[in-house]
């Protein structure tokens, strides 16, 4: 028996010039929120922009986007959700809204696939992903499945946030995913340990974020989100990496 | 429809098991579809027949068969059949059916209200079989 699925994924993403998974091996680092305003920044330049939520089980860019969790439309496939003008969202929200959703990893596996097979871009010509914490299913599939597949790696400057997310970028050289820069996140001071891991790792750039207390009061706010103190760093990291 | 982008998926996975062989080499698939995501039949014969229809063989070599949904609890061992779980409402229906691993969120086990079971089989749609020649030229 084998699985169809597999053979359409790369014609489903094959309208789209870059995808970039914005990931790391700790959670609570901000993944969510760089991916987001990205995104958002991306729209703003010009850009025509996916985003494919696939932290199943923490689902939470809806919520960033302001967007409301409701069937997707069809049309010989699924359509993503609307976010703002040229953003649209895939999510597993859309589906279960904000009911729990326990997953084997066999099923995540499951999901992805599904979503990357009947899932239709449309305009999107860069797909930004929001993964979960971790090295697992989703990295793994990914890495296998996605044409051009590239990673932004975030990471607070905390010493465990280094010490967990270095781990990530030596799985991710492994997999032969290329990692255009490490996004050090909440930056309160001294982003050196973030640019020292992306030294040893052998990563080019540094997106530098500043923390920024404003930020959660704009969750739900695609525009605040955009006008950020992180909205105008991520826009500049995504000019600097050619996104733009 | 979303039958669409699956019968899609169905032709291009027996492209790819073609390779470079004579398409009239490909004398069958059997196509599994899985009671859990409520595919429509009819819509994804069509849309079968009218994408096959730009492709080197013919849309009689796909056969499609159904295959029962059975869960099984992890606490308590119980089986269950789709119909068995009363409980889901057609809003749900139409998001399993999009994305069948939405039952999770949805389904419970009908004896000890578990979230914690698997699905046995009959998720959404496999290939079950795929039947090349074994003439000369199509080995």
């Amino acid at each position: 028996m084998s699985d169809p699925r597999i053979a359409v994924v790369a014609k489903r993403l094959s309208g789209i010039r870059r995808v970039l998974a914005f990931s790391s091996a700790k959670g609570g680092v901000g993944k969510t929120m760089c991916t987001v305003i990205s995104a958002l920044a991306l729209a703003r330049g010009g850009r025509h922009v996916g985003v494919l939520d696939l932290d199943m089980q923490g689902a939470s860019a809806h919520l960033f986007l302001g967007v409301t969790p409701r069937l997707p439309e069809e049309k010989q496939g699924i359509l993503p959700l609307p976010v703002v003008d040229r953003v649209t969202l895939m999510s597993v929200a859309a589906f279960t809204g904000e009911r729990g959703l326990p997953l084997r990893g066999a099923e995540i596996s499951d999901a992805i696939l599904e979503l990357l097979a009947v899932t239709i871009w449309g305009p999107a010509e860069l797909l930004l992903i929001d993964m979960p914490p971790g090295m697992g299913e989703e990295i793994l599939d990914l890495s296998r499945l996605v044409p051009r597949l590239e990673a932004l790696v975030v990471s607070t400057p905390a010493v465990v946030s280094v010490t967990v997310v270095e781990r990530l970028l030596s799985v991710l050289k492994e997999l032969r995913v290329p990692v255009p820069a490490v996004v050090a996140n909440m930056v309160q001071a001294d982003s050196r340990p973030v640019r020292d891991l992306a030294r040893r790792a052998g990563v080019a750039r540094v997106v530098e974020v500043p923390q920024d207390p404003l930020l959660e009061s704009a969750v739900g706010a695609p525009d605040a989100l955009a006008a950020s103190a992180a909205g105008r760093s991520l826009a500049k990291g995504m000019l600097e990496l050619g996104y733009l | 429809m979303h039958e669409w982008a699956l019968a899609d998926a169905v032709v291009e996975a027996a492209l790819a098991a073609l390779g470079k062989r004579d398409p009239a080499c490909l004398r069958g698939v059997t196509v599994l579809i899985g009671e859990l995501q409520a595919i429509d039949r009819e819509i994804f014969s069509f849309a079968l027949e009218t994408i096959v229809s730009e492709k080197p063989f013919p849309a009689s070599i796909f056969h499609l068969e159904t295959e029962k949904a059975v869960f099984r609890c992890e606490a308590c061992t119980t089986e269950w059949r789709l119909e068995d779980s009363q409980t889901v409402t057609e809003e749900q229906r139409e998001a399993i059916h999009f994305l069948p691993e939405s039952a999770r969120a949805f389904i419970r086990c009908p004896a000890c209200g578990s979230p914690d079971f698997r699905l046995q089989r009959g998720r959404g749609v496999s290939i079950q079989s795929l039947e090349i020649d074994g003439k000369e030229g199509c080995a």
